[in-house]
């Protein structure tokens, strides 16, 4: 069976072809390759989660289904048959084994991300909620009960966590309020009010760090062609086009300058 | 909670991904068609051969179960002709071998032609267009077009070295076989070593450095590297670059900027 | 500057040379006189962040209170060293965070020819570390000298090309975990 037919088959309304779950796997797969190789957090692709979860429950009863069949002392005489269910047995596990991998390999990424440069992610989400620049705290210079706690902005008002998922986001808050609980505790409660913030800038330098898109990646073109972008800043207002790269090439080329058509699915990440 | 592993694919990782390539078995018993997460597994009825992904593969190869048939470009001929391109080849002098063309891509004979990129769609309406693991790079071929020279694929030396340490017996001629993908990881490693020289047109916004051709361990290799000097050489740069920035504003603010000075920036290895 | 980063913060306490405007009162504990005024002219080599924020009125266009001067490890002498031949010379000894204290420096002053040279330094020196860190013996002859002399940014460099080449050979069964 070629490739090419299956996907050619996958309807796009039917997610329960076995053509589609193809699909979503090669989707899922290269999804992880990315999420790994990207110092940023990538948007949270909550239907493809969805569906791979859904897949990843059924396999889990079929397995189950089969296993439960092969020692069922009822259907043992059907002896001849067990050699190949046990080989069934053993490719569906690996399979499944093989998905699960992939599906904790990105949780796990994520969660190294997201606690890494937790503040950053927890502003970012709380900003795009607001449509007002976010109110800095109002009297966080003079409070003297001011704890490091106060340092995470609220997120009541937030709808759409993205780039996080709804979990990933309350994973984090309660990450960060346990952290800055254990600061406060351990040292910064002994310090004055108002060095204990964790998002101050004092002095030029931001407390709040978050990754760098001017890292490097690799990645392959796979349309006709892409230009590397360079975004607005120093001055100018406009985004400009660079380099082009070609349908097959493989490019080391600036996160930020790519990370548009790596959106479009014009480019994947190596 | 930390996550122990670097950041981009390690090897043992590269090699996962590389396991889902699909290659052709002979398998030597029936079994029924599967439904697997990976997608469906056609059914095994001997002789007939069939495509499965490479982990399969292996697992039916390590119970005597199938024999596999090396990808064509797996022949010492084949291999002989690569090392030859990339060695004695002025033009690939500093660059890798052509890899094979993706789907719509115009293949090294009809270079001339343009590429068409044709998207599938996901269920969620994005566009999707196939790329290795899932192309059938690794499938053993019957009939090759002739004049199409054979090329190394993205999984060239992972497929290449489980299939010598799992098949060996199905292979050629294993000992050149091996001999000849050692010969080729060291011309090629030797190629990115010596790029290090262009590795500041990467460093600038816009600016990218092209490795087509490269395979997949080989960006495992060099990756962290690579990063690192580009972004070193960035952040040696980072002023020369914010003044050209600003001077560039300065020229569009007086509608004197050509937006194609800046195009020159591609370079290959 | 990264706020957690410690090699930024060491990059910050390397000193450079300032040179005082204006009599300062009470200032000569910098100078190791405790007490004493510091006097307009003096010169002393002061912690990068320091010595940032008394120039601060000297790029505002206000009455300034020191300037800055380029360190020596980054001197005229020691760019003519580099453009002859950036592979020996010793940077960790001109200043362990070498390339950071260049971003910094590069950051103050305007000097295009200091950032060519630096660049052909670093590239020139990047290829030399790929080699090293590509032998699995190890550094032998000359190679054990160079080595020493790298930065903190060039050792990082030659851990990355040495541990990816090793993790490489491990996977390919070329050499043992560990």
């Amino acid at each position: 069976m070629d490739i090419d037919d299956i996907l050619a088959s996958v309807d796009r309304n039917d997610v329960s072809t076995p053509e589609s779950a193809a699909l979503d796997h090669q989707l899922l797969t290269r999804f992880w390759v990315a999420e790994r190789g990207v110092s940023e957090l990538l948007p949270w692709p909550e239907a493809l989660m969805n569906r791979m979860m859904e897949r990843v429950r059924k396999q889990i009863e079929t397995i189950e289904d089969l296993a439960a069949s092969s020692s069922d002392p009822t259907t043992t005489n059907n002896s001849n048959n067990n050699p190949t269910l046990n080989l069934k047995l053993s490719i569906l596990q690996t399979d499944l084994s093989r998905t699960q991998y992939l599906l904790r390999s990105i949780l796990r990424q994520r969660i190294s991300k997201l606690t890494k440069n937790s503040m950053h992610y927890l502003l970012r989400v709380s900003s795009a909620a607001s449509s007002q620049p976010s109110q800095q705290h109002p009297d966080s210079q003079n409070n003297s009960d001011q704890q490091p706690e106060d340092s995470i902005p609220d997120l009541t008002a937030v709808t759409d966590p993205s780039p996080l998922s709804s979990q990933e986001l309350d994973f984090l808050r309660a990450h960060q309020t346990l952290l800055a609980g254990h600061f406060g505790a351990s040292f910064l409660g002994s310090f004055p009010a108002q060095l204990r913030r964790l998002d101050d800038n004092a002095g030029g330098v931001s407390m709040v760090q978050g990754p760098d898109p001017r890292e490097v990646v690799f990645v392959r073109c796979l349309v006709e062609s892409v230009g590397v972008v360079v975004p607005p800043g120093d001055g100018v207002e406009v985004e400009t086009v660079g380099t082009e790269m070609r349908m097959g090439d493989v490019w080391v080329v600036r996160w930020e300058g790519v990370r548009g058509a790596w959106e479009r699915g014009e480019v994947e990440v190596l | 909670m930390a996550f122990p592993l670097p950041r981009g694919i390690t090897p043992p990782e590269i090699s996962f991904l590389a396991e889902m390539e699909m290659v052709t078995i002979l398998p030597r018993q029936r079994l029924e068609g599967l439904e697997l997460l990976g997608g469906p597994v056609e059914p095994l009825l001997p002789p007939r051969r069939a495509s499965l992904p490479l982990w399969l593969a292996l697992l039916l190869k390590r119970q005597r179960r199938a024999n596999i048939l090396p990808p064509t470009w797996l022949h010492p001929e084949s291999l002989s002709l690569i090392l030859e391109i990339e060695t004695q080849h002025h033009e690939y002098q500093h660059a890798f071998s052509p890899p094979p063309p993706l789907p719509g891509q115009p293949s090294l004979r009809d270079r001339g032609q343009r590429p068409v990129a044709v998207p599938r769609y996901t269920p969620d309406g994005g566009r999707y267009y196939p790329a290795p693991p899932f192309l059938p790079q690794n499938v053993a071929q019957d009939h090759v077009p002739s004049g199409e020279p054979p090329s190394l694929p993205f999984h060239w030396l992972e497929v290449g070295t489980m299939l010598l340490d799992a098949a060996s017996d199905d292979l050629v001629d294993p000992d050149q076989t091996r001999r000849l993908l050692k010969e080729l990881r060291e011309v090629r490693t030797a190629k990115i070593r010596s790029g290090v020289d262009v590795l500041d047109v990467a460093s600038t916004g816009g600016g990218g450095v092209a490795l087509t051709g490269v395979g997949a361990m080989e960006v495992g290799e060099g990756r962290g590297f690579i990063a690192g000097v580009v972004d070193g050489l960035r952040k040696i740069g980072a002023s020369k670059e914010q003044a050209r920035r600003e001077q560039m504003a300065e020229d569009m603010a007086n509608g004197g900027y050509d937006a194609t000075q800046d195009d020159d920036d591609d370079m290959e290895f | 500057m990264s706020y957690y980063d410690i090699d930024s913060i060491l990059t910050d306490a390397q000193k450079l040379p300032c040179t005082f405007e204006l009599e300062v009162p009470g200032l000569g504990i910098l100078e190791g006189n405790p007490g004493d005024n510091i006097k307009a002219g003096t010169r002393i080599d002061l912690p990068l962040w320091l010595g940032e924020m008394l120039s601060i009125g000297a790029r505002l266009g206000t009455s300034r209170l020191v300037t800055l001067d380029i360190p020596s490890a980054l001197s005229e002498r020691v760019m003519n060293a580099l453009k002859a031949d950036p592979r020996t010379v010793d940077l960790r000894a001109l200043a362990p965070h070498f390339y950071s204290l260049s971003e910094r420096v590069l950051e103050l002053f305007e000097e295009e020819e200091m950032v060519d040279v630096l660049i052909n330094t670093f590239k020139k020196r990047a290829s030399e570390i790929a080699d090293h860190a590509h032998n699995p013996k190890g550094a032998l002859g000359d190679g054990v000298e160079f080595l020493r002399g790298l930065d903190e940014t060039e050792r990082q460099l030659f851990r990355v090309a040495h541990d990816s080449a090793k993790e490489t050979r491990i996977w390919a069964g070329e050499a043992k975990k560990r």
